[in-house]
């Protein structure tokens, strides 16, 4: 066997591999079925007891397409057309003719707007700076001004309908620009079609609201704690919990049991142990990323509602914040509930560096309304805190230095540019939305998907029942070996699916399917060979030795043709049909190799074990 | 156990009238096209198309009456899987997805006491549509093209030709079944049926290139034979094993085919014929043309010099 022995390694070294990829995918669908059983209060333990366990094995699962698990998936283009029509200024009749025209024109070429629009211009000799930018531009410039708005509204779009995606809690929620002007969203499990049209069409709500004082903010969080701490929200059985726990730098929070063990702590301050009163400003709580459900939840319940007062608030950071380690928090910020200001006043906002300091900054103009509000209110709030909301996430929170008046702004304290231009891009947001529509909704409801899956199980277990059983029954030996070989190729290619974090969809499923066809008929090219060079008298073993060489350039060649098709289908082709695509290619090299190097290990050491009793039909 | 005996039949003495079974299905195929045409599905047509499952039966004509009332009594009404599932299509636009919205709502108003569920609903833009259409085309002609230039490369390029001409093949009878086997089966045009397209054009070449490399390779042993010998003695050692293969992958598809459900039926469908055409087409067809293309360039037809 010694001779073997690297052979054999290969072999199980791929099939643990592959289990081991594997393993997150059962273990989820174990949870989730043990889930399923359960109602009201038991699954709400299940899911608190069990945490970390759901989460980590969730994301590391094969994921299922959105024609597989139900949810909807929306393209949503920006209309740049509006959106230049919404920047002209001094607007008169030929500039709404103008338009009228180019609206017509666009829906035959996909010609950029900004391109069209030029054209119409200069066929009337209207110089563009009559509309856009400064009078001393000429048509380059202008243009180029137009292009960059349209690009930076997708950026806003993007940011916009990310944050509102993010707050209504969708899980695995993917959010991509698709070319130019386009947003791919895909929503996996959402079924309120709806609402969530709603939620991707509207426009942002921006606002400005004043941060509670730290004394009042640490209060409520106090009594929020207590409130927990009484009804037995953190159970010591709980392992996650205690978990949690142990991380949790207790001399962060002040209080008088400081010398607790991490257990107790957990026991009598659920809250604290999970929300750290932030050192540097006491009035908001830092949340670990995993721990942000947990909270949201406890917000929710209606014991915690009556807690906290009617004018308080408490809303979160729209991006987490990197701690030591790369540990993610987000902030939790208690506010006061009504707006002291809406976005609408805002006309320009713009990130730059400054000068001075070379640090970046954003600064923000208003109009002359919002200008007397604003003074009125930072005069009233210095050295108060002031969050920019949009859409009920708050993207930042600045210190009021002094009673601003004239209505410019200057937000300081970004860590970087980056930060200062997503700032641009909210407060931006309130005064020039992208305007959006949906050219593209594809939804699969909850039961078509279950039916999909098992229609699709039922045929592939079937399917490969039955070759399993033809291949045995035609070619002995050989056809086991063959078979065994089939296994190792699915599960390989599973293996692979997981461990790239792949999606599964349907047409992924028929993949699989014609998967199984391509091995098979790879161990069927070498097999036909085999007794070809049997019938010419060749020993046993100097036939399978023939037959696995002179089928190779067959199996080669035809394999990599197949390979050239699925290529140009995943470069062609778009979400489900990637994933047959992609799919089939991972199959294609599973079964070569386990046609070609597998299945000739195990005759190697079939023949040397047991000779002639290894035959081919 | 053996199926397939040493066999010698004269595929290539034979293949005018192989041509001739060819061109006349293809011809059949064309001629129901033109005609009836074929159903394409709403990936490439653009519009709006929902899936709902009623509590209880409904009839065609109801929905239609529904549908009447909101001035769509035009759209494409059908059953889906059960007489419960009904499926509507329209290829109206209008902004977001207000079309989707209000055929909803009228099922609803008149069907008061049998309340559905939404099974599935799509909205497709007319640039979309479009684009889709055009991606698809292009996917189809690309992998023909770039198959017959590796089969090209890797033997010679008269073979790449007869490839390339039995893909064509493959596709054009393909079409023609569906477009006659539309009514029966409810087949249309969408994008996983590309999808299995292009999947039986990889798996025709297979089948091609098996016989091609059988015919490298027997070049090599009897140096003096002529290239329809060659081909035809290539074509009868390699029979036995495309049967088989074929064989097996049917199998599977005729499962896939009855109990893979309303959604993969026509990807089912189009690869169940593909595959029989696409081995037909790799004994009768791809090897024949190349023989043909030989004989009248008088080039030499082997494959190795």
């Amino acid at each position: 066997m010694s001779k073997y022995r690297w052979k054999l390694l290969v072999i199980v070294a791929t099939v643990g591999l592959a289990l081991y990829f594997l393993y997150p995918t059962y273990r989820d669908y174990e949870l989730h079925s043990q889930l399923k059983e359960l109602h009201g209060p038991d699954s709400l333990q299940f899911v608190e007891n069990n945490e970390t366990d759901l989460r980590e094995n969730r994301a590391k699962r094969i994921k299922l397409g959105l024609d597989l698990q139900g949810g909807m998936r929306v393209v949503l283009e920006v209309n740049v057309l509006k959106l230049l029509e919404d920047l002209g200024k001094n607007k008169d009749e030929s500039f709404s003719k103008i338009m009228a025209e180019v609206r017509e024109e666009v829906k035959k070429t996909d010609e950029s707007p900004v391109i069209l629009m030029r054209r119409k211009f200069e066929a009337q000799q209207i110089r563009m700076s009559r509309y856009y930018g400064s009078l001393r531009d000429d048509n380059d410039e202008v243009s180029a001004m137009l292009e960059d708005e349209s690009k930076k509204a997708i950026d806003r779009a993007i940011e916009i309908v990310g944050n509102r995606v993010d707050q209504y809690g969708v899980s695995e929620p993917s959010i991509q620009k698709l070319g130019g002007t386009r947003i791919n969203v895909e929503l996996p499990g959402v079924s309120k079609e709806a609402e969530v049209r709603q939620l991707l069409q509207g426009t942002a709500l921006l606002e400005f609201k004043l941060l509670k004082d730290p004394d009042v903010a640490y209060r409520v969080m106090e009594s929020i704690d207590k409130t927990l701490a009484s009804s037995g929200a953190a159970d010591t059985t709980d392992t996650t919990l205690t978990a949690t726990a142990g991380f949790t730098d207790t001399t962060k929070i002040d209080t008088p049991e400081g010398e607790m063990d991490g257990e107790q702590f957990a026991k009598k301050h659920p809250f604290f142990t999970v929300a750290l009163v932030s050192q540097q400003y006491p009035g908001e709580a830092l949340v670990a990323e995993e721990n942000r459900e947990k909270i949201r939840r406890w917000l929710d319940r209606d014991d915690v509602v009556r807690s906290i007062p009617g004018d308080i608030q408490f809303l979160w950071s729209a991006k987490p914040r990197i701690m030591e380690g790369g540990k993610k928090y987000f902030v939790l910020y208690p506010v006061k509930s009504t707006a002291e200001l809406t976005g609408g006043v805002i006309v320009n906002a713009k990130a730059t560096l400054d000068p001075s300091f070379n640090q970046p900054i954003v600064t923000m103009e208003m109009n002359s309304e919002g200008s007397r509000e604003w003074s009125r209110i930072t005069g009233a709030n210095v050295n108060k805190r002031i969050a920019i909301v949009m859409d009920n996430a708050i993207f930042s929170a600045p210190v009021v230095r002094n009673k601003i008046t004239g209505g410019n702004s200057q937000i300081e304290g970004m860590d970087n540019l980056d930060e200062a231009r997503l700032l641009e891009i909210v407060l931006k947001a309130g005064a020039l939305p992208a305007p959006v529509e949906i050219i593209e909704q594809r939804s699969v409801g909850p039961s078509l998907g279950e039916d999909s899956i098992r229609n699709g199980i039922t045929a592939s277990v079937l399917a490969v029942a039955l070759t399993i059983i033809f291949m045995a029954f035609y070619y002995h030996t050989g056809g086991l070996v063959a078979d065994f070989g089939l296994v190792f190729c699915m599960l390989f290619l599973l293996g692979v699916l997981a461990a790239f974090q792949g999606t599964l969809t349907l047409p992924g499923i028929a993949g699989i399917i014609l998967t199984l066809a391509v091995a098979v008929d790879a161990n069927v090219l070498i097999y036909e060979r085999i007794r070809e060079e049997q019938a010419t008298g060749k020993t046993l073993r100097a036939a399978i030795d023939a037959g696995y060489e002179k089928a190779f350039s067959a199996i080669f060649d035809s394999n990599l043709t197949t390979f050239i098709s699925g290529v140009i289908l995943y470069q062609f082709g778009s979400g489900p049909i990637q994933g047959f695509a992609l799919t089939l290619m991972i199959g294609i090299v599973a079964s070569m190799f386990s046609a070609i190097y597998i299945t000739r290990a195990v005759f190697h050491i079939l023949t040397d074990r047991y000779g002639s009793k290894v035959t081919f039909g | 156990m053996r199926f397939f005996k040493k066999t010698s039949i004269d595929f290539m003495g034979a293949r005018k009238t192989w041509y001739m079974v060819s061109g006349t299905v293809i011809l059949i195929g064309m001629v129901t096209l033109a005609l009836r045409g074929v159903d394409f599905g709403i990936d490439f047509l653009g519009g709006t198309e929902i899936v709902v499952h009623f509590d209880q039966p409904v009839s065609i004509s109801d929905v239609r009456t529904a549908m009447d009332r909101i001035g769509m009594g035009k759209a494409e009404i059908k059953t889906f899987g059960s007489d419960q599932d009904i499926l509507i299509r329209t290829a109206e636009q209008a902004e977001g997805t207000v079309i989707g919205d209000r055929m909803l709502t009228a099922l609803k108003d008149y069907f008061p006491t049998n309340p559905y569920t939404v099974l599935k609903e799509d909205k497709i833009g007319p640039k979309i549509g479009a684009e889709l259409r055009r991606n698809a085309l292009y996917a189809v002609l690309a992998s023909v093209i770039a198959i017959g230039i590796y089969v090209g490369f890797r033997f010679k390029m008269v073979y790449g030709i007869g490839a390339v001409v039995a893909l064509f093949h493959d596709v054009l009878v393909t079409l023609g079944m569906i477009a006659i086997f539309n009514g029966v089966l409810n087949l249309e045009i969408n994008q996983n049926m590309i999808a299995a397209f292009l999947t039986l054009v990889g798996l025709s070449v297979n089948d091609t290139v098996v016989v091609f490399d059988r015919i490298r390779e027997n070049q090599k042993i009897f140096r003096s034979m002529s290239v329809s010998d060659l081909m035809n003695k290539s074509i009868n050692e390699t029979l036995s094993r495309t049967i088989i293969t074929s064989g097996t992958i049917l199998i599977v598809l005729i499962v896939l085919l009855v109990v893979g459900g309303e959604v993969t039926r026509g990807f089912a469908f189009a690869l169940t014929v593909g595959i029989v055409v696409g081995t037909y087409s790799s004994v009768f067809v791809a090897s024949a043309v190349a023989l043909d293309w030989t004989l009248k360039t008088k080039t030499s037809g082997k494959l190795i010099e």
